[in-house]
């Protein structure tokens, strides 16, 4: 230690000091030795056994914020409603400057943590008695984002990490699909993707090392939730052989060069052999694709006197021909009874606010089966 | 050299920074000169015997980097790099220093002398930093974390480097710009981080001085804005930078000219030029050529081979994707050839699926004929278009297949 300790670390360490050369190395010193404390202090390890750590269940009591899912059921009425021990669970809360957020008994630990997930999932996110869904969202998105916190607070890894984090990336992944619809103020597709990368790319980390049970099934959902990201590509092209071979991986990876060859005919086509959740993934890069097909096909088809069936243009976009007839008149393709005019100068990209996402009832909906949301995101569907 | 003492070592430390040598004091700060394998110098502690020789702050660089040989001379990565990043610290002089009241670095204040000796230790930083890794993952530790420490501190000295406005030209520590981020670059890379690439970039853009840094430098330099070009499907200007790496790099580097071409070919055939047999044999890069005969040919077939035979390299250099949008181009030499066989301007939709089947492209049909043809209409390769009722492309009477490097 006393060798090492007149080593200067910290870049930050020269901005300050005062007076003399001595006191700065004297600081520098100090600085040093704060550091290695703090690298040697192990990770804390949570003590806290129950979803939420009691103090705070008696704070949010007080304090009025307990949220409605958490309320003891019969309290509703009452001044200050009471929580329910077995549904209250530990909320979100960002870092701040003197907050300690490492004490051992507000840290839940990773079989907790899973128990916690589990409830989120079943209890909460599948039950059909919580309505209206987006609340029910909002909420478990929260839960699920603190017990990301407690992993990292605790740097929780390998398996025990990859068994939360998958069912934190399923649940995230079929939000994305079953609110594309909603109105930005009750769902931002903008946040819900900031966590899902996230959370997604902690989950392939996890899988560096060590053999993992679903590591295709999370590799080939996060090429097709990134279509087209070269990033991701690459990233699966890497993967050992006998991952790259698994039918999940081809398949998602066949979806990926039809994509870079531009051909989306191809790419909705193999769409329809996806499962429910690799729809799920896929379906925000549907709508561009059938619009990269309408502009392709305005400029291949534009000739006089060309027409081209309707009928057999919305197989090709995966739609009925009613909502096909529609996305040809919003980007300027005529649509005349069963025939479409397609040319080259007509065609335009609607406005940014007309680009809605809608659900995909034939690409997406129907694949689910009669497969219970629980089953789904715990990946047993 | 190589068996001086300790203190003979010193003194001459102690000239160089008399004399303003920053080019032999780099020396004796580097790992590649040999005083480094000299055990006489290689001290676990050697701090009193620096302070008794060198003015501070100098003598805790200097112990710092003995110590370091120290640790190299043991295989101790790990703690070579953490001396390192105590040695880096000294040279970029920032301003800082004299605040602390660091008195020797006032008169660095407008001066640039050191620049020699930053670059040296810098590279020597990265060179650890990865070493270091390595050492760490045959234990556990996450990947990267090393060489993004080690980026972040060659960030500090490039910030110190970049607002270097007060001294004139001449003295002035811009001058150590290019070469930090050319080191920053290599880790990004390998650190698979190439968004942070672009405040950079932007930085020499902006930069009165891009033009008359060293040609070594820029060479550098220019190999890595085009790799990162290629990566973000900018073709044109990839070529173009990676054309400059490849005509000014040295031409005794043939090493180095052989790496700017791994990235160079598949951008230009891409626009439509095709490499040589001579070329890629004489930079022993034979693995593009089935890959190039099958584009220009149009065989599906004999480029799906080469792509897999040698799809380890390719997948390591980073090149496997670009070389998968060859197909565009090589469907379009195909489609010619099935135009030049039929010797019409009413080509059946027919003819396309059955040469496409021919090159045993699986699962293809009319409608992906379709889609193919209307992407290469729509891209220029083909001036034409396609009658669903009659099933035919109808392609112009003059030019129906531009030229590549007119259409890109």
């Amino acid at each position: 230690m006393s060798r090492k300790a007149n080593y200067r670390i910290g870049s930050h360490s020269r901005k300050r000091g005062g007076g003399g050369q001595g006191r700065g190395r004297e600081w520098r010193q100090e600085q040093y030795e704060e550091e290695q404390n703090r690298a040697e202090e192990s990770e804390p390890r949570g003590t806290c056994m129950s979803m939420c750590p009691l103090r705070e269940v008696r704070e949010r009591e007080v304090q009025k914020l307990l949220h409605r899912f958490e309320i003891l059921p019969g309290t509703e009425g009452e001044r200050m409603p009471k929580a329910d021990p077995s549904r209250t669970v530990k909320e979100y809360s960002r870092p701040a400057a003197g907050k300690d957020s490492t004490r051992p008994s507000d840290l839940r630990p990773p079989s907790v943590l899973f128990k916690t997930v589990g409830f989120l999932i079943d209890d909460i996110a599948a039950s059909p008695s919580l309505q209206p869904w987006t609340e029910v969202y909002d909420f478990v998105f929260d839960r699920l984002r603190c017990v990301r916190q407690d992993m990292v607070i605790q740097r929780v890894s390998g398996p025990e990490a990859a068994a939360v984090l998958e069912r934190v990336v399923r649940f995230l992944l079929y939000a994305s699909y079953r609110l594309c619809e909603e109105p930005l103020r009750l769902y931002d597709p903008r946040i819900n993707d900031t966590h899902l990368q996230e959370s997604l790319s902690w989950l392939l980390d996890c899988y560096s090392t060590g053999e993992h049970r679903h590591q295709e099934e999370f590799q080939a959902l996060s090429l097709l939730y990134n279509l087209g990201s070269a990033h991701a590509l690459q990233r699966a092209l890497e993967l050992p052989e006998r991952a790259r071979a698994s039918p999940a991986v081809r398949l998602a990876l066949a979806v990926n060069r039809a994509h870079l060859e531009r051909n989306p005919v191809r790419v909705l086509r193999l769409a329809r052999r996806l499962d429910f959740l690799q729809s799920c993934a896929a379906h925000r890069h549907l709508g561009p694709c059938r619009r990269d097909l309408l502009l392709l096909y305005s400029h291949g088809h534009s000739g006089r006197n060309c027409r081209f069936p309707l009928q057999r243009l919305a197989r090709l976009l995966a739609l009925d021909a009613a909502p096909a007839a529609r996305l040809c008149r919003a980007h300027g393709v005529l649509v005349n009874g069963d025939w479409v005019v397609f040319a080259k100068a007509s065609y335009a990209e609607p406005p940014p606010g007309d680009l809605r996402s809608t659900r995909s009832p034939e690409l997406v909906d129907k694949k689910r089966g009669d497969a219970s949301l629980s089953a789904v995101i715990h990946g047993c569907a | 050299m190589a068996h001086i003492t300790i203190n003979q070592y010193l003194q001459q430390v102690l000239e160089a920074i008399e004399n303003r040598d920053g080019s032999f004091c780099a020396e004796l700060m580097s790992f590649k000169h040999p005083h480094v394998a000299n055990p006489r110098l290689q001290l676990s502690s050697p701090e009193e015997k620096c302070q008794q020789v060198l003015e501070p702050p100098y003598d805790e660089m200097v112990a710092a980097h003995l110590r370091c040989t120290f640790a190299v001379s043991n295989h101790d990565f790990v703690e070579a790099y953490r001396c390192q990043t105590v040695v880096v610290q000294y040279p970029s002089l920032p301003t800082s220093c004299v605040i602390a009241g660091l008195s020797a670095f006032q008169a660095h204040k407008e001066e640039n002398w050191a620049l020699p000796v930053m670059f040296a230790v810098a590279l020597d930083l990265r060179v650890f930093a990865n070493n270091a890794e390595r050492q760490l993952q045959k234990g556990k530790g996450k990947q990267g974390d090393m060489l993004e420490k080690a980026a972040e501190q060659l960030m500090s000295c490039f910030r110190v480097c970049a607002s270097d406005n007060r001294a004139g030209i001449d003295d002035s520590k811009k001058w150590g710009m290019l070469f930090l981020i050319n080191q920053l670059f290599k880790i990004y890379f390998k650190i698979n981080k190439l968004h942070l690439c672009k405040p950079l970039i932007r930085a020499i853009d902006s930069s009165n001085l891009k033009d008359d840094y060293s040609m070594a430098q820029r060479v550098t330099y220019k190999y890595y804005v085009g790799r990162k070009a290629m990566f973000d499907s900018d073709f044109k200007p990839a070529e173009e930078y990676l054309s400059f790496a490849f005509h000014h790099c040295h031409r005794s580097s043939q090493r180095n000219k052989r790496l700017v071409l791994i990235y160079l070919l598949p951008v230009k055939m891409l626009l439509g030029h095709m490499p040589t047999h001579q070329l890629l044999r004489k930079y022993d890069l034979l693995q593009f050529s089935d890959v190039t005969k099958a584009v220009s040919e149009g065989n599906l077939l004999l480029l799906n081979e080469a792509l897999a035979k040698h799809e380890t390299f390719f997948i390591r250099c980073g090149i496997f994707l670009i070389l998968e949008k060859l197909k565009i181009i090589t469907y379009r030499n195909l489609f010619k050839k099935v135009y030049q066989l039929l010797k019409t301007h009413q080509l059946p939709l027919d003819a396309f699926l059955v040469s496409l089947k021919m090159m045993q492209v699986d699962e293809v049909d009319i409608d992906e004929v379709q889609c193919m043809l209307a992407n290469l209409i729509y891209m220029g390769h083909i001036k034409g278009y396609i009658s669903h009722q009659h099933q035919k492309l109808v392609v112009s009477k003059q030019n129906p297949f531009p030229s590549l490097s007119s259409v890109s």
